[in-house]
C-alpha cells in the first residue's frame, strides 16, 4: 500500500503540516504575544484551519470522484449557498445563533440545501449529471437570493455577510474549534470507508456498475456524508475557496487517483494548505485581520494553473 | 441436453419510446463464444448492456445457470459475468496496472481496508496482463496509450474480474491485426478453461473465424440464431445488409464462413 512516492507524500505533509502549525501558534497580530494569548485565541484558531482544510478537500475529492468530474468542489452542489442564505439571513436580522462554535443559521441553510439533494438523487433514474446539474441549479438559487437580501440590506450588513462570504476564521474558539474537527474526521474516515466504491467510481457511472459497485445506493449516501461535512466546515468558516479544488488535483499528481491512498493524504495536505494560508493573512495584513479566502484564492487560482498547464506537458 | 450457462428470452427494450430490442432471445452453452452480428444500430450493444444489467428490461428475463440473473445485487453479478466496454475512460490519472487491479473490486467487501495488492491480487493482476500483451504498459496513464492498448487492458481487467462468462462490446476492434489474432487465440483458450463468450462486432468475417454459435439482428429483432455455419448464409447476411452486392464463401484456411461485400465482375 505504502510505496516510495505515497511515503513522501504523507512525510512532506505532515512536516508542512506541523511547519504551519507552529508557525500559525506564532506569528499573530503582535509577535510577543503570552502563553494566554496563544492558547486562548491562536490555538483554536489553528485547530479550525486544520479541520476546515481536511473537510474540504476530503469533500472536494469525494466529489470529484463521485460526478467524474475534475471541476467539482464541495461548493458546487450549491451546499454552501444553503449556508450562505442562511447566514446572511441570520446576521441581518441580528440573529447570532452559534451552536457548537458552527453559525447556526447557516447550518441549518445548509442541511436544508442538503435534503432538498437528497431528495433529487433518489428520484428513480436519475443520471449522475442530471444530479449535478440540479446541484448547480440549487446553488445558483442560493446565491441570489443572497444577492437579493444584500441589496436589501444596509452598509452593516453587507459588511458582515461580505466576510462571510469571503472565508473568515477570526471567530475561532475552542469549544467549536474541537467539535469541528471531531466530526469532519468522521466524516472523513466514513468517505475514507468507501474507496472501494470511489476507486470503481473513477471509470464512470457505468464502468462503477460493471466492477460490482450499486452506484444508485452508493451515489446517495456518498452524497449525503459530503454534504454534511461541507455543511460543517462552511457554518463553521464561511467559504474559503480553492482548497477543495487544488488540494485534490495536486495530492493526485502526488500519488495517483486510487482514494485508498488519496483521501488521507487530501486531509494532510488540506489541513496544512490552510493552515498556512491563514498564518499569511494575519502576517501579511498586521495588525488587521485579512479573510482566509482572499490568500487562498490568490494562492490557488495560479498554482492551479500551474498543475494543469503542467500534467498537459506531461502527457 | 446440457442447460445453458447464460440464456436470455423475450428481450425488449426501448430508449424512451423508441424500441430497440423486439423479443430477442439466445442461449450460450458453457465453453462457447456466440456472436451477435449486424449492421449499425441493429440493437447488438444494447442487448450486450441489457443482459449484463447495465440498461434496465422493458420485458424478458435473463437466467445466469437458471438463476433469474437481474434480481441479484450488482456485485453478484460482476462475479458471474463481466462486461468488457470497447474503450476504457477515466477522467483522473490512473495507470493501467491500477485500472485492471479495480477489476478486483467485486471480491472486497464494502468498508474492508485490505487492498486488492493482496499477494494473491498481485499475482492474479500480472498473469492477466502477460496474457492480454499488456505488462509492458502497466506504469502507463491510461490517456497516453492508443485505443487498442486500452482495449488490451480492458480485456485484461476482465481477466482479472475472475467471471466465468464474458460480454465483449466491440472489445477488440481497434487492436491491430496481429494482437486481434492473438486475442482471438486467448478467447478460444479461455473457452478451454469453462469460459463462454458473447461477442458484439460489426466485422462479420472476424467474428465468424472464433465463433461456434451466432445470433443475427437487424431492427432489434433477431433474424436467425444457431451455429456460426448454418446463420452466415448468403440469404440471411441479405436480409442484414439489403440492397447490398455480397456474396457468402468459405475462408480457404479454416473453413470458417465469410461475407464478401461489392459488386464483382468476373
Amino acid at each position: 500500500m505504502l510505496n516510495k512516492r505515497a511515503l513522501h507524500a504523507y512525510i512532506f505533509g505532515l512536516f508542512a503540516w506541523a511547519l504551519a502549525i507552529i508557525l500559525s501558534l506564532k506569528f499573530g497580530a503582535t509577535s510577543d504575544a503570552d502563553i494566554g494569548v496563544i492558547v486562548q485565541l491562536r490555538l483554536p484558531r489553528v485547530l479550525l484551519a486544520s479541520a476546515v482544510g481536511i473537510g474540504l478537500s476530503v469533500a472536494g475529492a469525494s466529489l470529484q470522484a463521485l460526478f467524474s468530474n475534475p471541476l467539482c468542489e464541495p461548493y458546487t452542489l450549491g451546499i454552501s449557498s444553503g449556508a450562505a442564505l442562511g447566514a446572511v439571513f441570520g446576521a441581518s436580522l441580528g440573529f447570532h445563533w452559534i451552536f457548537a462554535g458552527l453559525t447556526g443559521t447557516a447550518f441549518a441553510g445548509a442541511l436544508l440545501f442538503t435534503a432538498l439533494l437528497f431528495v433529487v438523487a433518489h428520484r428513480p433514474g436519475i443520471t449522475t449529471l442530471s444530479l449535478l446539474l440540479a446541484g448547480v441549479m440549487l446553488g445558483f438559487l442560493g446565491s441570489s437570493l443572497v444577492a437579493l437580501w444584500m441589496a436589501l440590506s444596509d452598509a452593516n450588513g453587507i459588511q458582515g455577510a461580505l466576510l462571510w462570504l469571503l472565508g473568515d476564521l477570526s471567530r475561532a474558539r475552542m469549544g467549536g474549534a474541537l467539535f469541528t474537527l471531531g466530526t469532519a474526521s468522521v466524516l472523513t474516515l466514513a468517505l475514507w470507508l468507501r474507496w472501494r466504491e470511489l476507486d470503481a467510481l473513477l471509470m464512470g457511472e457505468e464502468g462503477a456498475l460493471t466492477l460490482g459497485i450499486a452506484v444508485g445506493k452508493v451515489r446517495a449516501s456518498l452524497i449525503f456524508t459530503i454534504a454534511l461535512l461541507v455543511a460543517i466546515c462552511v457554518s463553521a468558516s464561511g467559504m474559503i475557496g480553492f482548497i477543495g479544488l487544488v488540494i485534490p488535483h495536486f495530492v493526485r499528481r502526488l500519488v495517483g487517483s486510487l482514494h485508498l491512498r488519496l483521501l488521507p493524504l487530501c486531509a494532510i495536505w488540506g489541513a496544512a494548505a490552510l493552515t498556512a494560508a491563514d498564518v499569511t493573512a494575519r502576517v501579511l495584513a498586521r495588525p488587521y485581520d485579512l479573510p482566509v479566502g482572499i490568500v487562498t484564492a490568490l494562492v490557488g487560482a495560479p498554482l492551479f494553473l500551474w498543475i494543469l498547464f503542467s500534467r498537459r506537458e506531461a502527457s | 441436453m446440457s442447460s445453458p450457462v447464460l440464456g436470455a428470452y423475450g428481450i425488449s427494450f426501448s430508449y424512451g419510446r423508441t424500441p430497440v430490442l423486439k423479443d430477442v432471445s439466445l442461449e450460450l452453452e458453457r465453453g462457447e463464444i456466440l456472436a451477435l452480428l449486424g449492421p449499425n444500430g441493429s440493437g447488438k450493444s444494447t442487448l450486450l448492456k441489457a443482459i449484463a444489467g447495465i440498461l434496465p428490461l422493458k420485458a424478458g428475463v435473463v437466467r445466469h445457470r437458471g438463476e433469474d440473473f437481474l434480481r441479484n445485487t450488482p456485485q453478484m453479478r460482476a462475479r458471474a459475468v463481466v462486461y468488457v466496454p470497447p474503450d476504457l475512460h477515466a477522467e483522473f490519472p490512473l495507470t493501467a496496472r491500477e485500472a485492471i487491479t479495480l477489476g478486483r473490486s467485486c471480491h472486497l467487501n464494502p468498508g474492508t481496508f485490505r487492498y486488492y495488492r493482496s499477494s494473491n491480487d498481485r499475482e492474479l493482476v500480472r498473469e492477466a496482463m502477460e496474457r492480454c500483451l499488456c505488462w509492458g504498459l502497466r506504469d502507463q496513464d491510461l490517456h497516453t496509450l492508443s485505443g487498442g492498448e486500452r482495449q488490451l487492458v480492458a480485456l485484461a481487467r476482465a481477466l482479472v474480474q475472475g467471471a466465468k462468462v464474458l460480454l465483449l462490446d466491440e472489445a477488440l476492434s481497434r487492436m491491430d491485426l496481429n494482437h486481434q489474432a492473438t486475442m482471438g487465440k486467448l478467447l478460444r483458450e479461455l473457452t478451454t478453461e469453462g469460459s463462454s463468450i458473447v461477442l458484439v462486432s460489426h466485422d462479420v468475417n472476424l467474428a465468424s473465424e472464433w465463433a461456434d454459435t451466432g445470433l443475427l439482428l437487424r431492427k432489434g429483432q433477431s433474424v436467425a440464431f444457431g451455429p456460426i455455419k448454418t446463420v452466415l448464409t448468403e440469404e440471411n447476411v441479405r436480409k442484414l445488409y439489403p440492397g447490398s452486392e455480397l456474396s457468402v464463401g468459405a475462408s480457404p484456411a479454416t473453413g470458417a464462413p465469410k461475407v464478401f461485400f461489392g459488386t464483382f465482375q468476373s
